[in-house]
């Protein structure tokens, strides 16, 4: 790393953290990343490659860099891409935001964050003209008149009917999960996708969020296929700039109206972590 | 990596395969600061979007009702239970229809964005002078079913992809 020279940032941790001997960087050879430190803290940083852009392999060393650092204790993402000018640069950031970036390491100590989205079932057509009476009709009307129409309104009907069972039942899951979670954010919304939230999850309860995610999905999946991506680096649950408005909701939020949805209780602690 | 609850934790690392499903957080998501400036991601938004399979066009709305024509609604009066009612269903008609569109147009993107396999290398070669490359072979799909789709496809989230179809029947 030459100084004066712009800098990758991955992410920030503690200044006392250190990096195993395997972490590798984004670009080809892997640029060595490093550890800035400022203050308390410490940026993690690597040269520039040149031509950076989204390829598939700089995307996953972004992420399995992130994602080993997060194993052994709390690390800040950054989004992919962020280049900062030059060392001073970066200190000059970190600094300026110190007390902030600390609260919230200390927020996502021992914590992960697990991905669920939710699709509708494509090939649940079958059950979704059992339950639903509308669809069996314009069927029944397809059948008697075909029409290229009918078919396109038909067709229409199943996919929303689809979307819909998914989405109650994606809803359902959400209420569910949450009690496993301090917190919930719903995440971009994926085409395809009718639910994609982000469950701010202790780490030793990330098995029991995975059961959990499973079990639900084997119970309603005529209803809902369920994918779930973690533990992740805690992308969602960053603090965001002061000028947009923070989505993060409390867990106990989505648990309203249920009984005990404390986050934080310790009746859903599992008993073993990691088998 | 010392205690087995981490290295546990580190199996499920998510993987090529599943680089798909987080996209969106690499990207959209973690921490912003104003001062740095981000690389540009030219091609990844619309990648973003063709990524998902749509649902809300007619190719499906069609594939759905061939499913529905399929099904014997006569039967729905009668004595039989519903497991015999749809037995065989399950793993022809239903999936080989609307999942079968589907699985090839996850397998063209995930080629687009070089997930599919271990094929960095080559990848490498194609984007020195391939700069548009991840948007090209999404786009390049069917064509077909394009007779008077009009009114649905503005419902579409594949609005302009549709309409495009409908121009060219």
């Amino acid at each position: 790393m030459t100084t004066g020279s712009r800098l990758y940032v991955y992410g920030i941790v503690h200044a006392d953290r250190t990096l195993p001997p395997s972490t590798r960087g984004v670009g080809r050879p892997p640029a060595r990343v490093e550890l800035l430190p400022v203050g308390e803290l410490a940026a993690l940083v690597s040269d520039v490659p040149p031509d950076l852009r989204a390829r598939r392999r700089d995307l996953m060393a972004h992420q399995e860099l992130l994602t080993a650092l997060g194993t052994e204790g709390p690390v800040l993402p950054m989004r992919f891409g962020m280049v900062a000018e030059d060392a001073s640069a970066v200190e000059r950031a970190v600094r300026a935001a110190a007390p902030t970036h600390l609260a919230a390491l200390e927020r996502l100590e021992n914590r992960t964050e697990m991905n669920l989205k939710a699709m509708p079932v494509h090939s649940a057509v079958e059950a979704l003209v059992r339950d639903d009476a509308g669809v069996r009709r314009l069927a029944a009307d397809v059948r008697r008149r075909p029409s290229y129409e009918g078919n396109v309104r038909l067709g229409q009907a199943v996919a929303e009917g689809l979307a819909r069972r998914a989405t109650e039942a994606a809803d359902e899951a959400l209420r569910t999960l949450v009690r496993l979670a301090d917190e919930v954010v719903r995440g971009p919304k994926v085409p395809g996708c009718v639910l994609n939230a982000s469950f701010l999850v202790a780490q030793e309860r990330g098995e029991r969020f995975r059961a959990a995610v499973e079990q639900f999905a084997a119970a309603h999946r005529e209803r809902v296929e369920l994918r779930l991506t973690g533990p992740l680096p805690c992308y969602s649950f960053v603090p965001e700039k002061p000028k947009e408005p923070q989505e993060s909701q409390g867990a106990s939020d989505f648990a309203a109206g249920e009984a005990s949805g404390s986050p934080g209780g310790s009746a859903a602690r599992p008993t073993a972590v990691g088998s | 990596m010392t205690t087995t609850t981490y290295n546990e934790a580190a199996v499920c690392v998510p993987r090529a395969g599943t680089l798909y499903d987080v996209l969106e957080l690499i990207l959209d998501r973690g921490m912003v600061i104003d001062i740095f400036v981000r690389v540009s991601l030219v091609g990844i938004e619309i990648l973003k979007i063709d990524a998902r399979i749509v649902v809300a066009s007619v190719d499906t709305y069609l594939r759905f009702a061939e499913v529905c024509n399929r099904l014997d609604l006569n039967q729905d009066a009668s004595s039989r239970t519903v497991p015999d009612l749809f037995a065989g269903m399950s793993g022809g008609v239903a999936k080989g229809g609307a999942k079968r569109a589907a699985k090839s147009v996850g397998g063209k993107v995930k080629d687009a964005i070089g997930m599919g396999d271990e094929d960095d290398d080559e990848r490498d070669a194609h984007d020195e002078h391939g700069e548009a490359e991840p948007e090209e072979a999404p786009r390049a799909r069917r064509g077909s079913g394009s007779r008077s789709g009009s009114r649905t496809a503005s419902a579409s989230r594949a609005g302009s992809r549709a309409t495009r179809r409908t121009q060219e029947a």
